[in-house]
């Protein structure tokens, strides 16, 4: 999965689930739309699909401190690229 | 031989208000011995039994704790014969469901847990570093407000695994308002109720709690036992949403809810010159 791939699903996923759109690629989610950790849990939710695989505790964990959508994908595409070389 | 001016006429009495501080302030002291005395002799041995690992050890604490409060409002009936309580018998039909809930005095939450014995809540993070009582909501399963940091992983886990607790028929009860209200009216409401109802496609019951505030004063450390009050609470309605519709809308379903609390709000006592003590009038 390419990031501009990574980065068109994670922005349809703000649109469907969030009702966020358009959101800047480096604006504070929390700050500028009120995404909080229950979204984030939601959105992990909706990452494991995209990946097609369950994250594990330590994975979820390390998302919580992400703040932006480039980080989002930042965070996606690392953990492809960790399943793609299993 | 005169009589006195007034004599045998009907003379008001003076407000005899230290004699209603009194029966408060003993009230109140023994609401705290049933909370502290009361707890480590009547209660402590069965969490101690409790915290041994082959029981489910949130499940036994979360009846223990609603046995505990069921014992604290079981005084209050006993000891304020002046309160009425009125408890809605369909808030017992209430399974598997997310509770919101209005929030005006510290003992809302106290009600709750009485009400539901398989139940679970969303407490303040600073709570959880209370020495023991902190060690009691981790143990009862409560979820932090807000899981930055070291919380992260306990949030993470209890919520994945909430829809498997909700289908056991439990229920998570929340105040939207965050905080108790101090003029009666709706505060803003935060989303995670509505957002963990969403992400566990559960249900929503709405319920509305009155006249706590007049009981237990947000500020106030004494209860008000002596004034005559009813405490009431009621469930104002259950709803699925249609989470998976594209018109669904977390905004919508918040405005909704807080339009029904709205709406359910009864005149305060005290703005309609009801009696506020046994004397008063």
């Amino acid at each position: 999965m390419t990031r501009v791939e990574i980065q068109a699903n994670i922005l349809k996923v703000f649109s469907d689930r969030f009702e966020i759109d358009h959101p800047g690629m480096d604006e504070d989610l929390r700050e500028a739309y009120e995404f909080d950790s229950i979204d984030a849990i939601e959105l992990l939710r909706e990452i494991e699909l995209v990946l097609g695989s369950a994250l594990t505790l330590n994975e979820k964990k390390a998302a919580m401190d992400i703040r932006t959508i480039n980080q989002i994908v930042d965070y996606v595409e690392a953990l492809a690229k960790a399943r793609a070389a299993d | 031989m005169s009589r006195l001016p007034n004599a045998g006429s009907a003379v008001p009495r003076p407000p005899r208000t230290w004699v209603f501080t009194m029966i408060d302030l003993l009230v109140t002291l023994l609401l705290w011995g049933y909370f502290t005395v009361g707890f480590v002799i009547l209660f402590s041995p069965f969490y101690a039994l409790a915290s041994i690992p082959v029981f489910d050890r949130t499940r036994a604490f979360q009846w223990f704790n609603h046995l505990f409060y069921r014992g604290f409002f079981g005084l209050c009936r006993l000891t304020m014969p002046r309160q009425n309580w009125r408890i809605d018998p369909a808030i017992a039909s209430i399974r598997s469901s997310v509770v919101v809930c209005n929030h005006a005095s510290y003992i809302d939450p106290l009600l709750l847990i009485s009400l539901f014995a398989r139940h679970t809540t969303i407490v303040k993070n600073r709570l959880f570093s209370i020495p023991i009582f902190g060690r009691m909501l981790t143990l009862s399963g409560y979820l932090p407000s807000d899981f930055q940091g070291p919380l992260a992983g306990r949030m993470i886990e209890r919520l994945d695994r909430m829809p498997a607790f909700l289908d056991t028929g439990a229920n998570l009860f929340v105040f939207p308002e965050g905080t108790r209200s101090r003029n009666r009216t709706l505060g803003t409401f935060n989303p995670g109720a509505f957002k963990i109802a969403r992400l566990c496609r559960a249900p929503l019951a709405v319920v509305r709690i009155e006249n706590s505030d007049r009981l237990f004063t947000p500020g106030r450390f004494l209860f008000n036992t002596c004034q005559a009050n009813t405490i009431s609470v009621r469930l104002l309605t259950q709803m699925t949403p249609d989470y998976d519709s594209a018109q669904f809308s977390i905004k919508e379903l918040i405005d909704h809810v807080r339009a029904l609390l709205e709406t359910a709000a009864e005149p305060d006592p005290a703005q309609e010159g009801a009696t506020t003590r046994p004397d008063a009038g």
